[in-house]
């Protein structure tokens, strides 16, 4: 990569780790230093909201799932505004009027110490496991591209946000979401504009190529619970995902009880649902005009560097062979995707067909070279995370290369910062404030906080560093996230039913957690979207019903 | 005082404001990418 563009992405990091230090001065106790003294605007907040749910996966991942699957991905957000709204009049009025510092706090306040442990316990289990995770995919993808060792691009991404977040705590985590969710619109936008210049055929005939091949169809209405991306699975399945984590993670939990009132909470939370799905569709467009742009530019035969690298050093002659095929095949592609710009009507659809056979044909020779690199290398072939980062370091003109990697960092350190705050305030304030040293003053809280995140964030990045062999990145981070949520959900619900009791509560989680056990082994083909209304449901029945059953003491 | 800190009388639009604004703009995006698959579709 060009120095100039080194030059970006060291400014941009040196920049965040000093602002965020530099907003420690003001944090002298804990309130400070998880709640910001409860003093945000809602725009901050919003913004925080949004930077937190999008990561690195989003930038790398979810571009090249555009590329390569089309727009339909974005149907997984279609529960996302419903969910918010339902949340501005339950959750968020409960949990920032409680003035708790987690979510799982106000859990024993309703219910119980066991049922405020184990919902916290579990947060710390799923979130400590996927916070590896989201480090562990720009690093994967850092490694390969640039040669570098997983460990070093861990470090890179881990240890400035580990700084900025141990010092400066929520103050230092917000404002560096603001600027950071900047610098990632800015960064797509960038690159969308540069496509358009670049691309030698019109916007027009660019959608024309993307929709022949199905890239377009934003929306799928059939009813199956399997299919994982569909209208239903997203708005049913999907309303109940966001109603889990922006109502019940802490690492989302968190962003709001930061702001000043319960309207500014409720606004925050708002102002994400504005932007989620037209910024999704963005995310998405910027895969698809790659690959439309992909075209009439002959692409890598595999877009993994490293694994490149390693099928010509061991297997030279094969790998020349399919690559003259490529050749050969993108050059039939170009031809027919040129015949299909300017023709209109039967012979439009005539030259459609052959431009979707020459298609099939690339897609054959690669799925040659993608076994044969998994057959030298051993590990997963799978390279759609690989397509923006090849396109951006081959394409885009110096300085942009630059503001994209800054961009991909930013949206990794925005995550990443938010969740190790939040494992640290769940640790510090639902374990051990409230079972090791509940006396102990407020200066002894926040210097065991920081040492808190310190310790999550070393965690982390030790996690990062074995998950590089995970497959879909963006799966194992929902998945793994859908074996709770429901179920957590479930339990907050129970809490704003009058009739609902502690005992209730606890064994309705047990159940929930059993359900989603049950529908995932036992039934494997259902989308894990339905998990999380599987688990939600079960603990509200469950729940109910135990409640009922069995009396309050006393 | 940077200048993304908040704007002295600074205020918060009313939630059902806020509320219909979201609204409009999901309806807006979800009518766009209909749009989009009616014209270009496979």
């Amino acid at each position: 990569m060009h120095p100039l563009n080194w030059l970006i992405v060291v400014g941009y990091l040196a920049y965040v780790v000093v602002d965020g230090v530099r907003r420690s001065k003001g944090t002298k106790e804990i309130e400070g230093y998880f709640l910001a003294n409860r003093s945000l605007p809602w725009w901050a907040v919003g913004l925080s909201v949004m930077a937190t749910q999008l990561s690195a996966v989003t930038m790398i991942g979810t571009t090249g799932q555009g590329a390569t699957d089309g727009i339909r991905f974005v149907q997984f957000y279609f529960g996302l505004p419903l969910a918010m709204v339902i949340l501005g009049v339950t959750l968020v009025p409960f949990l920032h009027g409680a003035k708790v510092f987690t979510a799982y706090e106000y859990l024993e306040r309703r219910f119980d110490a066991r049922t405020r442990s184990l919902t916290s316990f579990l947060f710390l289990l799923s979130r400590g496991m996927s916070c590896g995770a989201i480090i562990s995919a720009p690093a994967v993808v850092f490694s390969a591209v640039f040669g570098w060792d997983v460990a070093w691009s861990v470090a890179l991404i881990g240890i400035p946000t580990v700084i900025y977040t141990m010092v400066g705590g929520v103050q230092a985590v917000t404002w560096a979401d603001v600027k950071q969710m900047v610098l990632i619109v800015v960064a797509l936008v960038a690159i969308v504009v540069v496509l358009l210049v670049k691309m030698p055929v019109s916007p027009d005939d660019a959608f024309r190529i993307a929709g022949a091949t199905g890239r377009l169809d934003a929306f799928d209405f059939s009813f199956t619970l399997n299919e994982t991306y569909t209208f239903w699975s997203g708005l049913l399945g999907g309303t109940f995902l966001m109603l889990s984590y922006f109502g019940t993670d802490q690492s989302q939990v968190q962003r709001y009880l930061t702001a000043r009132s319960v309207d500014e909470a409720r606004s925050s939370l708002l102002m994400s649902a504005y932007w989620k799905i037209p910024l999704q569709a963005l995310v998405l467009i910027v895969g698809i005009l790659v690959f439309v742009f992909y075209q009439f530019q002959a692409p890598p035969l595999l877009y993994n560097p490293a694994h490149e690298a390693e099928v010509r050093a061991e297997r030279g002659a094969e790998y020349d062979a399919l690559e003259s095929r490529f050749q050969q095949a993108f050059t039939e592609r170009e031809a027919a995707a040129l015949a299909v710009v300017g023709t209109e009507g039967d012979a439009g659809r005539a030259a459609m067909d052959v431009f979707l056979a020459r298609e099939a044909a690339v897609g054959a020779v690669r799925e040659d070279a993608l076994a044969l690199a998994g057959e030298v290398t051993g590990e997963q072939p799978r390279d759609v995370n690989y397509i923006i980062p090849r396109f951006v370091l081959d394409h885009l003109p110096i300085g942009l290369a630059g503001l994209f990697i800054a961009g991909v960092m930013a949206a990794a350190m925005s995550s990443i910062a938010a969740e190790l705050n939040s494992l640290s305030t769940a640790t510090v304030i639902d374990f051990y404030r409230r079972w090791v040293k509940p006396e102990a003053s407020d200066a002894h809280f926040l210097s065991v906080s920081k040492w808190a995140t310190g310790a999550w964030g070393v965690f982390a990045c030790v996690v990062a560093t074995y998950a590089a062999t995970l497959g879909s990145l963006i799966e194992v981070v929902n998945r793994f996230g859908s074996f709770f949520y429901g179920s957590i959900l479930g339990v907050f619900l129970l809490a704003m039913l009058p009739r609902a009791r502690a005992v209730g509560a606890f064994v309705g989680l047990l159940a929930g957690m059993g359900a989603v056990a049950a529908v995932t082994f036992g039934a494997p083909q259902v989308s894990f979207l339905w998990h999380n209304v599987v688990g939600a449901l079960t603990v509200l029945a469950v729940g109910m019903l135990v409640s009922r059953l069995i009396p309050a003491r006393g | 005082m940077t200048p993304l800190e908040p704007r002295s009388g600074h205020t918060t639009p009313p939630f059902r404001t806020t509320l219909i604004r979201v609204m409009a703009v999901q309806v807006v995006s979800l009518i766009l990418l209909w749009i989009l698959q009616a014209r270009y579709g496979g």
